[in-house]
């Protein structure tokens, strides 16, 4: 007996040292250096004259380069241009939407719900590349359908232009993502402000337009603003579809630099770093309004309730509208690219046999696929699992009251926020150059991995975060009084219970990872290239069929994920 | 006589500036429920999550079983998990993924023991808190009541050195928190279990507890037994929480051979105080007493020990009268038995039990 307790008692004596503090650490200056310090890099990189790896020059030349050239102010300007223009059609679209599905009696409004989730995980690359065979003027399906009519002699559509940018992004994740964010909203408004508005006289449609509209405009701005800067993160579209028609993003004008021989890393960084500054301004701005307006949205989400606006005989016009929509924006172009994956040249109906089975084929039997197929599974399930584990971890120091840096730690995992997929590669990029970390992570996988789970840093956290708000502290510090150490207690209370979020987001970063082109193309080697990066070479190299089959493989591997997981019961609305 | 199973000397605990545990000590000694009693966020909860670990102490030391758990001074802590407690938590904690088996079951496992003990010791377990046979059960299949057994099962089940209740009763509706309070005390008893227990409802302290410790803003007020409290509260606080009490405002006046309380009106109360230096003769004073130790009596010739007043309001209350009396310049709330009744302007006298009176400085 006495033996044991001075056993104890000098554990007791050593544990001073408490683990949280060590991990809190830890956290922090992992995050400093995989977010902080690429972000740093990026700033000051933009002022070294040398290229990465060798001794540093510093000067203004990079900047002074970079806006004596017309075009990088252009690409600025034109991203901004691009997200608002687009902004406007998708909000409208998106609130009818939300408006459609929560607040009136629109038959299998669940269902419609679901299938903009659905539509919402369509990677945008093989959207873009449906619409190109579609549209394009010279084999476009669309156009050359549009040119057997009388009085049409020159090809109405072109993809490769300022509209077809916006007319592709109102069929892609944008235009979805704000509908999965209004829904709930909507679903939230009290049913008697609308009623009193019925009472009173007024229509569905100017109840709609005159009370339920400007009562969420808080939140709808609120939309607005995220989608306008997520807007400008926007890569994949503008890069198939800008840059045959010289329109350049400041996204495309980077890699632009980067590819270049020799790469232009100085203006590249110049360039990011004026645009990291717009974005820093434009994300404080956006903070500053929603915690303003918050006060306002709890108001209006009290006194909920179900009843419904009732549409009449219009109910079945607008579930044939919001059906309409769908197909055409995204099942239409998507059976299109099915038939041009099988094609022998695409939209070449009359030469014979045109169907083929050539390219399947091809993209199936080429070593490079296997390989690509190969990484992009390990990339994913790494991003996934790791990041599940880490930003666990990270979100329970950050709630935690003991913690003395969570503020710290909590900034720091925001910031992959203001770094659009391709700074966030061009960054990780330095970092690897400038530091022994290459040796590890410079164009293998593994980099892949890190740089991808750092961007998944700000939803994943605060995810995360959420749920443990929402389980409180008793039910650890319930195991921990009964005898559990910190990590048992994590592995069989926190991680079980926490494991529908664990899996929610575990999926999407899944996914994410899976499509993500931004940020692996400035990271990725040939031996660590993963399917969508294939699937970009082939698309910009001419072989359109190849990138288009490579396409519908990745989004029919999402699409069976997602059925997947909501078949496991797994919250994916909700989620932000 | 044995060492206690719990001690508390000079404990600080400060959450920024506000400190919430002033300077505490107490001892726990085995096989006594002790109860922290006290408003909310007069620092009792802290004190108990300070014993659990929960909280670290800034200052001060704590002994727990004869081992010190925490002395800031020494750099010694000891984390929840090496201390060998049971602690019911307000919201009972019930792990909502586990069964009623697996909750119970958990404290076992940590600590390795093989499948049939864990087995045998649950089923006990389970029996003495008379959920026998609801093992399989899923937590959150419970009602309110069932899970703050499963939660008292969970911390019996490997028998600690000292049971930390939290509120457990302030969830259920009042008529099982009787049940279970009576419970909880046939259960302390059979397995004379050591139980520090917090709580800001006085009957339930006063019902459970072999001594209470009284808590108003961190810092300790009185320890005593439950009767030793409310008939001799050491601060107006500890009379006043305990139940109902009445007040009134005076001089102390002494002479050679007696001392007493001159109220306004020329009334004057006899009163014997032990510690007579404490009070010197012109003192303003409160005179604080219970309503149930007042009594009313139709109006005659005042003994010394006797005011008279006048009856302002009469509530009836179904088994008794509710008075509103005047007396002194002051307003009483008196209660009595139906067997006298007394009409609104009635004069009455009103008589004092000198040893029920206690005498604070104004």
């Amino acid at each position: 007996m006495n033996v044991t307790a001075t056993a104890d008692k000098h554990f007791i004596a050593r544990l001073r040292v408490r683990p949280i503090r060590i991990a809190e650490v830890l956290l922090v200056a992992f995050f400093a250096l995989v977010a902080g310090l690429p972000l740093l890099f990026l700033i000051a990189g933009s002022f070294n004259l040398a290229t990465p790896g060798q001794s540093a020059v510093y000067g203004l030349a990079n900047w002074a380069r970079a806006f004596s050239d017309p075009t990088t102010i252009s690409a600025l300007w034109m991203s901004f241009l691009l997200s608002g223009a687009r902004l406007i059609p998708a909000i409208i679209i998106a609130v009818l939407f939300a408006w459609l599905i929560a607040r009136t009696d629109m038959p299998g409004g669940n269902t419609i719900e679901f299938f903009c989730w659905l539509a919402y995980f369509i990677p945008d690359f093989p959207l873009t590349l449906a619409w190109i065979l579609l549209l394009d003027p010279n084999y476009g399906l669309l156009n050359t359908v549009a040119l057997q009519l009388p009085f049409v002699h020159t090809a109405p559509f072109n993809p490769y232009s300022f509209w077809g940018i916006v007319w592709v992004h109102t069929s892609t994740g944008g235009i979805w993502f704000k509908v999965i964010l209004l829904t709930p909203v909507f679903r939230r408004l009290g049913a008697a402000l609308e009623e009193a508005a019925r009472v009173a006289g007024a229509k569905t449609t100017t109840v709609l337009w005159r009370v339920t509209v400007p009562l969420l405009s808080p939140m709808i701005l609120a939309v607005s603003v995220l989608s306008f800067i997520r807007g400008l993160q926007s890569f994949n579209t503008e890069l198939l579809l800008g840059t045959p028609a010289g329109i350049y993003v400041y996204s495309t004008r980077i890699y632009d630099y980067i590819r270049r021989e020799p790469a232009a890393y100085g203006e590249a960084t110049a360039l990011g770093s004026v645009f990291i500054v717009a974005l820093g301004i434009l994300l404080f701005l956006y903070w500053r309004f929603l915690r303003g307006k918050r006060r306002f949205t709890v108001v209006t989400g009290q006194g909920y309730s179900t009843a419904r606006v009732r549409l009449g005989r219009w109910r079945y016009v607008a579930l044939a509208a919001c059906v309409f929509y769908i197909a055409v924006m995204t099942l239409l172009p998507l059976i299109f690219l099915i038939i041009g994956s099988f094609m022998r040249r695409y939209g070449f109906f009359n030469i014979s046999a045109p169907f083929t089975l050539a390219h399947w084929r091809g993209v199936l039997s080429d070593p490079i696929f296997f390989l690509a197929l190969k990484n992009s599974l390990l990339i994913a399930t790494i991003t996934a699992s790791a990041g599940i584990v880490l930003y666990s971890i990270t979100a329970y120091v950050v709630v935690s009251r003991r913690a003395i840096l969570a503020p710290v730690l909590e900034g720091l995992c925001w910031l992959p926020h203001i770094l659009p997929g391709i700074l966030l590669g061009l960054g990780i990029l330095w970092l690897f150059l400038a530091t022994p970390l290459r040796f590890i992570f410079y164009g293998t996988i593994w980099g892949l991995a890190l740089a991808l789970m750092v961007s998944d840093s700000p939803v994943t956290t605060q995810a995360f975060r959420a749920g443990y708000l929402q389980l409180g502290a008793d039910l650890e510090e319930a195991a921990r009084v009964a005898g559990a150490s910190w990590g048992y207690s994590y592995r069989k209370i926190l991680l079980p219970l926490l494991a529908p979020i664990a899996g929610a987001v575990g999926l999407m970063n899944f996914g994410g990872a899976l499509t993500s082109i931004s940020t692996p193309v400035l990271l990725y080697s040939h031996q660590s290239r993963p399917l969508a990066i294939l699937m970009l070479e082939y698309s910009v190299t001419g072989e359109l069929e190849r990138g288009a089959a490579l396409g519908l493989l990745i989004t029919a591997i999402i699409s069976v994920m997602m059925l997947v997981g909501r078949r496991l019961g797994l919250q994916l609305s909700g989620q932000q | 006589m044995a060492p206690p199973v719990l001690e508390f000397r000079n404990i600080v605990k400060r959450f920024d500036t506000v400190t919430a545990v002033d300077a505490i000590s107490f001892s726990v000694h085995r096989g006594e429920i002790f109860t922290l009693l006290g408003p909310s966020g007069c620092g009792k909860t802290t004190t108990l999550r300070l014993v659990a670990g929960l909280e670290e102490p800034d200052g001060g030391e704590i002994i727990l079983d004869g081992m010190t758990v925490a002395a800031p001074r020494q750099r010694t802590f000891a984390p929840p998990e090496k201390r060998r407690l049971g602690m019911v938590f307000q919201s009972y904690a019930i792990w909502p993924h586990l069964t009623v088996f697996e909750n119970v079951a958990f404290p076992l496992r940590v600590r390795r023991e093989s499948a049939v003990v864990i087995r045998e010791r649950v089923r006990q377990a389970l029996a003495t808190v008379g959920l026998a046979g609801l093992s399989e059960r899923g937590a959150t299949q419970l009602s309110g009541g069932q899970q703050q057994r499963v939660a008292l099962a969970r911390a019996l089940v490997y028998e600690p050195a000292i049971l930390l209740l939290d509120e457990p009763l302030s969830n259920l509706d009042a008529k099982l928190r009787e049940q279970m309070r009576f419970e909880l005390r046939a259960l302390q008893k059979k397995l004379s279990l050591t139980i520090l227990y917090v709580t800001h409802d006085q009957t339930e302290a006063m019902t459970l507890s072999d001594r209470i410790a009284m808590v108003n803003n961190g810092r300790l007020e009185q320890i005593g037994t439950p009767e030793e409290i409310y008939e001799n509260p050491a601060t107006p606080f500890a009379g006043q929480f305990l139940g109902r009490t009445i007040v009134l405002e005076g001089t102390f006046r002494r002479s050679a051979a007696e001392q007493w309380v001159e109220l306004s009106g020329q009334h004057r109360i006899p009163v014997r105080v032990n510690s007579t230096d404490s009070f010197v003769d012109g003192a303003l004073v409160r005179l604080i007493t219970r309503p149930e130790d007042i009594a009313i009596l139709p109006p005659d010739r005042l003994e010394p020990t006797q005011i008279d007043a006048t009856v302002e309001q009469v509530d009836y209350l179904g088994d008794r009268f509710e008075y509103y009396v005047r007396a002194a310049d002051t307003l009483l709330i008196l209660t009595a038995t139906k067997r006298h009744r007394y009409t609104i302007g009635a004069k009455v006298r009103l008589g004092f039990d000198p040893s029920r009176l206690s005498l604070y400085a104004h």
